[in-house]
């Protein structure tokens, strides 16, 4: 039976709308004078980075979508052409937004506290000269100067370089102006130091006040910053593996079209100049986005490192070590005894490393199985999955290569694990690999131990600091025998299993999902008290989104907290009256995935490395795991519940698709989620000490500060 | 703690697979020293050899090719533990496959993986030892139970009587072979299901005939395609044991099912293939079976032929297990004598004399526990021919029990106890006599010698009085004397044994001298 459900833009959120509404959720924490200055550059960096991956996944996707003709309605009705429109009117506004605010409050901000980016022409002439040997010096012999003219194409320049594009004056006896292209060196700092602490200037200014020294006797007209985005050709990311035929046309489409997504161009630059560049990447008015401030502003980041201003920082983030209180001998007998559940960043990811290093140096550890998606430069984990296959244990490990914009990284240690003798997989065919499971097994005098790590997060430490996420380790029997059955089955010796006690996507989890949703559904109907509450980062599947509707109609109670994309639209009356959908966007990045069905006080909490959204529901590798554990259950409800009573961080999702935060009644004391999760990660902690007396443990010094965030 | 004690107490590896008519299957388990049993991984890959099987008569040299990948990956699961020990049994689509030798020669040599076929007795044998745990609950023991297993191949019954199995019996009802025989691929899908729908409504009419199916309050339901749907049906997570799905809820899944095609199916449920196939034929024979019983739910337990295997491995010498398996079977003999008013007293003890004979002569007769237990059943059910008829009652013995299902015994025991019994008086095997001259060289040798054993121990209750109590047997050079005691004058048995010794001596090569205890040649 096909279901035609004729598209509804009252009942969805265009899925490209709502992702600009995340990002002007960041820029609104941007905008939050109650942050710490760096903090807010941060952000603004961030809604920046988040904007040139949208532009080459999603706008590239869009315009390929109307190039080709395909003019079917997406769930919210809107048709390619259409969405794009939209999608181009709002990033206009939010990037004019981002750069008000940059270059309107951030850096005078950051001016008056002694970190300035400075002009070329406000330079004393001294630096000018000293920059001016610094040119001829390191930069000038890595130039290359490019003409454009009949006989020399356009180059190829590459997505989010920067470059400065020149107009120089028509030769003798012709009438047009020349176009030339300078690229600015990827491999040299973009900030420049001048002298005084804390003052830079950006590269590409100098590059610019020295362009005679290239075009030698060419009048240069104008010169402007100029970067463009480009179609991610290796991204599979969004609609699962592409087939090979597709790859094929795509690239074939590609030659033969602009596969520019959106051109920055600095202020600066004359309308000549623009429209000479429009025509030769073919890419209309729309599409240029002309910017008053620095291009790429990731490059604030560098700024915010800078010593001396933590006053202006987030105080740093310690996480709680609830292995501290610990007094067994060794973690493997701890876990014997209780099943370990995680809450990060609050408390601390050192288990999960601790785990790892032991079974790498334990004589007693047989094999160790893992699936690693994305990971930091010099993992420990990695480090610890080499040492192990170095001594002979059974490694296997499932590499996500096409992890987006990380497969070089991935190659790289996935080699260097293969040549310490490691059974490295490539991925799954077809699928790609998301689900975050470890599986050890030991042997004892009684017979082979598993231990299993199920997450919520990648197996990055870094990230693991920044992202909220669940962890479990357990040595449940059931869950270590899914855990074995899953390895065999990506692995490609067994079929795919039937699993205990995890659901496995693509075959269960969409299934399961209904099913307990419905499940909500029947106890209303009987009227008993249903509710749902599901934390995810996106939203946008079309029929989990339907049985939503469906069981909220009936009386379930329906809340979501969904960080970014939301295609849901929460209380419409007779739809969705019953939904509440609210967002936090804080300090962390809010990344763990947490369903839960009250079942008639039977409850059920669920974590999983899946959203739900089309994707993670039927093109990827998944794994769901329930919290069975009554202490674990409850800290992870609390959690959830809690998303729900914050009042600064938090923003409802309305009717008519806007965010807005809550008004805070007059007694009303704030609430700060993430900042009471920490303050209950101590206090629990603390009690714990208590409760065990005095332990002494010498402290790490120089434990390197994380200062990194990213959202997206 | 030395190296020893760790030998002692530390469980061993086993891996257990087992080749069906639509997949191959592992399970890798620890047994520790207490003979329990902890799962490590289960397994399992789509192979469909039944589809070669029940079509070609033979396996496909790509089918074996693809039985000999899947082997080599389960291998390198296999070896990752370290396992110590590889069990491995198939069953019908190999068993019944003409090339079953090369078959098996080919995988052994590039596997080194050793395949046993085992028959459809020693089948439900592996599979009710698997089901046992669970059938200790007490509303099964209270009633009439019907434990099923479909499998590709064939659909396996065993009814049990207060948790006793009363009969049994494997019907050529797969959901493999069903597709196969019936040609399906032509047929559009309604077609298909109706197609399907009567030829199992056939062989459940047969099946009808042989069980009291109304009289059913619980129906035990084992086999992938089963658990599947109950996973499908059932909330939440299903750990070991048995799961109870309501008639109804299991009666409308299947008419969901049913709907759908193999393509929907795999687009539904995101099944293997493989699995597809097998769905839809599985389910239709459980729901026929289901509605002809009275059981208000489906119980469906995790139970298979991998467990059955283990816990006979678990159990070294099976001792234990085999002891409780032959209570079974007897159990389910004497209901077929029930059935046809015999003498229990007599049968029972002429089955005593019997198996101490058997058991004097074991290192004469060269036979094992499987044929004492074929000896037991046949001693005990020798005079059910009586129901017809006195005069040539051995005769009407002889056709009863070849038609009778007698839990545990394959249909080819059948035959052979249905000689024995045949042959406990008058004529012996003759070329003339076609149920004998039926069977193959081996098991006529086990009828010759069988029957000679239970010509003298009916004889020794000729009186149907069970006067007989002990026997003792004494060798001589030249002759066996045979020693017996109990109470009252002995002087008719003695004689009348002595005259049915003829056949013993004639098998045996040496004379057998029927004496009375106490007195001294």
């Amino acid at each position: 039976m096909i279901d035609v459900r004729v598209s509804n833009p009252d009942r969805f959120i265009n899925r490209e709308l709502s992702w600009l509404a995340f990002n002007e959720r960041v820029l609104e924490e941007a905008a939050d004078p109650a942050t710490p200055l760096l903090e807010r550059v941060k952000f603004a960096s961030i809604v920046a980075s988040n904007l040139d991956e949208f532009f080459m996944v999603r706008v590239a996707g869009l315009r390929h979508a109307v190039a080709d003709g395909d003019e079917a309605p997406d769930l919210a009705g809107l048709t390619p052409r259409q969405q794009l429109a939209a999608v181009g009117e709002r990033a206009h506004a939010l990037v004019d937004a981002l750069y008000r605010l940059t270059t309107g409050e951030l850096m005078p901000a950051l001016a008056a506290a002694g970190v300035r980016l400075v002009s070329w022409s406000d330079l004393e002439p001294g630096r000018q000269v000293a920059l001016g040997d610094f040119f001829r010096d390191a930069v000038l012999p890595v130039l290359t100067p490019l003409a454009i003219d009949a006989s020399r194409p356009f180059p190829l320049l590459s997505s989010l370089s920067l470059n400065l594009a020149l107009r120089l004056d028509a030769e003798p006896g012709e009438t047009e102006h020349r176009l030339a292209i300078v690229q600015v060196p990827p491999g040299l700092a973009r900030l420049v130091a001048v002298g005084d602490p804390g003052s830079f200037v950006l590269l590409e200014a100098i590059i610019s006040a020295h362009l005679s020294l290239l075009f030698p006797g060419q009048p240069i007209l104008e010169a402007a910053i100029i970067r463009l985005a480009r179609d991610a050709e290796l991204e599979l990311d969004d609609e699962g593996g592409r087939t090979q035929l597709e790859q094929v046309e795509r690239e074939v489409r590609r030659r033969r079209r602009s596969d520019v997504a959106r051109l920055e161009v600095s202020a600066d630059a004359s309308d000549d100049l623009v429209a000479l560049l429009r025509g030769h990447l073919d890419i209309g008015a729309d599409e240029v986005y002309v910017v008053p401030g620095p291009l790429d502003l990731r490059v604030l980041v560098g700024l915010t490192d800078l010593p001396g201003l933590e006053a202006l920082r987030d105080p740093p983030h310690q996480p709680v070590d609830v292995l501290a209180t610990v007094q067994e001998a060794d973690f493997f007998s701890l876990l014997e005894k209780r099943p370990l559940l995680l809450h990060h960043p609050y408390e601390a990811y050192d288990p999960v490393i601790a785990l790892l290093a032991e079974a790498a140096d334990d004589p007693d550890v047989l094999a160790i199985k893992q699936t690693l998606y994305r990971t930091s430069v010099g993992s420990p984990i990695i480090a610890s999955l080499q040492r192990a296959a170095e001594q002979n244990k059974q490694v296997t490990v499932l590499v996500e290569l096409t992890a987006r914009f990380d497969e070089e990284r991935n190659i790289r240690w996935a080699r260097a694990l293969e040549e310490a003798g490691a059974h490295v997989i490539y991925g799954v065919r077809g699928y790609k690999t998301h689900a975050k499971i470890c599986l050890i097994v030991r042997r004892s005098p009684h017979g082979l131990k598993r231990y299993v790590h199920l997450g919520t997060g990648n197996y990055n430490e870094r990230t693991a600091r920044m992202y909220t996420d669940f962890g479990l380790i357990t040595t449940s029997q059931a869950v270590a025998e899914d855990a074995t059955a899953f390895f065999s089955a990506v692995t490609g010796y067994s079929d795919p299993p039937r699993l205990k006690k995890l659901v496995m996507a693509p075959t269960e989890l969409r299934r399961r999902f209904l099913r307990l949703i419905d499940r909500e559904q029947r106890r209303a109907k009987a009227g008993q008290q249903a509710e749902i509450l599901a934390k995810m980062n996106s939203l946008i599947d079309e029929e989990i989104i339907e049985a939503l509707y469906a069981a909220a109609r009936d009386g379930v109670v329906i809340r979501l907290n969904v960080r970014g994309i939301c295609a849901l639209r929460p209380g419409v009356p007779g739809l969705s009256a019953n939904i509440e959908v609210v967002s936090i966007v804080d300090r962390f990045l809010e990344h763990s995935r947490v369903y839960y069905f009250m079942n008639g006080g039977d409850e059920e909490v669920y974590l999983a490395s899946a959203d739900w959204m089309t994707r993670n529901l039927d093109k990827r590798v998944e794994l769901m795991f329930p919290v069975e554990h009554p202490e674990h259950r409850a800290k992870v409800l609390y959690a959830l519940r809690a998303m729900f009573r914050d009042n600064v961080k938090a923003r409802w999702l309305g009717a008519d698709g806007q965010y807005r935060t809550r008004l805070r009644a007059p007694d009303e004391p704030p609430f700060r989620v993430q900042q009471h999760l920490q303050d209950e990660a101590r206090r629990l902690a603390s009690l714990a000490r208590e409760r065990v007396g005095v332990i002494l443990k010498p402290e790490e010094r120089n434990r390197p500060r994380e200062r990194e965030s990213t959202i997206g | 703690m030395t190296h020893e004690e760790i030998e002692l107490t530390s469980p061993k590896l086993v891996a257990v697979l087992d080749m069906g008519a639509s997949a191959i299957r592992l399970v890798v388990a620890e047994i520790a020293p207490n003979r329990s049993i902890r799962t490590m991984e289960e397994a399992s890959r789509g192979v469909l050899l039944g589809r070669d099987t029940f079509s070609l008569g033979a396996i496909r040299s790509r089918t074996i090719d693809t039985a000999i990948a899947a082997l080599d990956n389960f291998k390198h699961i296999i070896n990752g533990y370290g396992v110590t020990e590889i069990w491995a049994v198939a069953t019908s689509a190999v068993r019944e496959a003409r090339n079953v030798d090369v078959f098996l020669d080919r995988i052994q040599r590039r596997t080194g993986i050793a395949f046993a076929i085992i028959d459809e007795a020693e089948e439900s044998r592996l599979v009710f030892l698997a089901a046992k745990q669970e059938l200790r609950r007490a509303a099964l023991r209270a009633a009439w139970t019907l434990l099923t297993e479909v499998g590709g191949g064939s659909t396996s019954l065993t009814l049990l009587h207060q948790g006793q199995p009363n009969r049994s019996a494997v019907y050529a009802l797969g959901a493999v072979r069903l597709r196969q025989q019936l040609d399906l691929r032509r047929l559009t899908h309604d077609v298909q299901v109706a197609v399907l729908k009567r030829s199992i409504a056939n062989v459940i009419d047969e099946i009808r005939l042989d069980n009291p199916l109304r009289r059913v309050s619980h129906m035990v339901a084992i086999g992938g395609d089963v658990r599947f749907a109950a996973s499908q049906i059932l909330e939440g997570t299903g750990e070991n044991g048995v799961r109870e799905i309501p008639r109804d809820a299991f009666l409308a899944f299947c008419d969901q099912v049913e709907r759908l095609d193999e393509e929907q199916l795999v687009d539904r449920f995101r099944l293997p293939a493989v699995e597809a196939e097998t769905l839809v034929p599985a389910l239709l024979v459980y729901r026929t079976l289901l509605s002809e019983t009275a059981a208000r739910k489906l119980l469906v337990s995790d139970a298979s032929l991998r467990t059955g295997v283990l816990l006979d491995v678990a159990d070294p010498g099976g001792r234990l297990s085999a002891e409780e398996f032959e209570q079974q079977v007897l159990a389910s003999a004497e209901t077929v004598g029930h059935k046809h008013r015999f003498d229990r007293v007599h049968g029972r003890h002429v089955m005593s004399l019997a198996t101490q004979m058997f058991d004097a002569f074991r290192d004469d007769h060269g036979l094992g526990d499987r044929e004492r237990l074929l000896l037991q059943v046949a001693a005990l059910l020798h005079d059910i021919g009586i129901y017809v008829g006195l005069r040539g009652h051995h005769k009407h013995s002889q056709y009863l029990l070849a038609a009778s299902q007698i839990f545990g015994l394959s249909n080819d025991e059948t035959a052979v106890v249905s000689n024995i019994a045949r042959y406990h008086r008058r004529a012996t095997p003759q070329k003339s006599h076609l149920p004998y001259v039926a069977l193959d060289r081996q098991d006529r040798l086990t009828v010759d010698k069988l029957a000679s054993i239970l010509r003298v121990a009916n004889a020794l209750d000729a009186e149907h009085l069970q006067k007989v109590t002990a026997l003792r047997l004494v060798r001589r050079e030249r002759s066996w004397i045979l020693e017996i005691d109990g109470t009252g004058d002995l002087t008719m048995e003695q004689l009348a044994a002595t005259s049915r010794a003829d056949m013993f001596a004639n098998t045996f090569g040496q004379e057998l001298v029927i004496r009375r205890g106490g007195v001294r040649s």
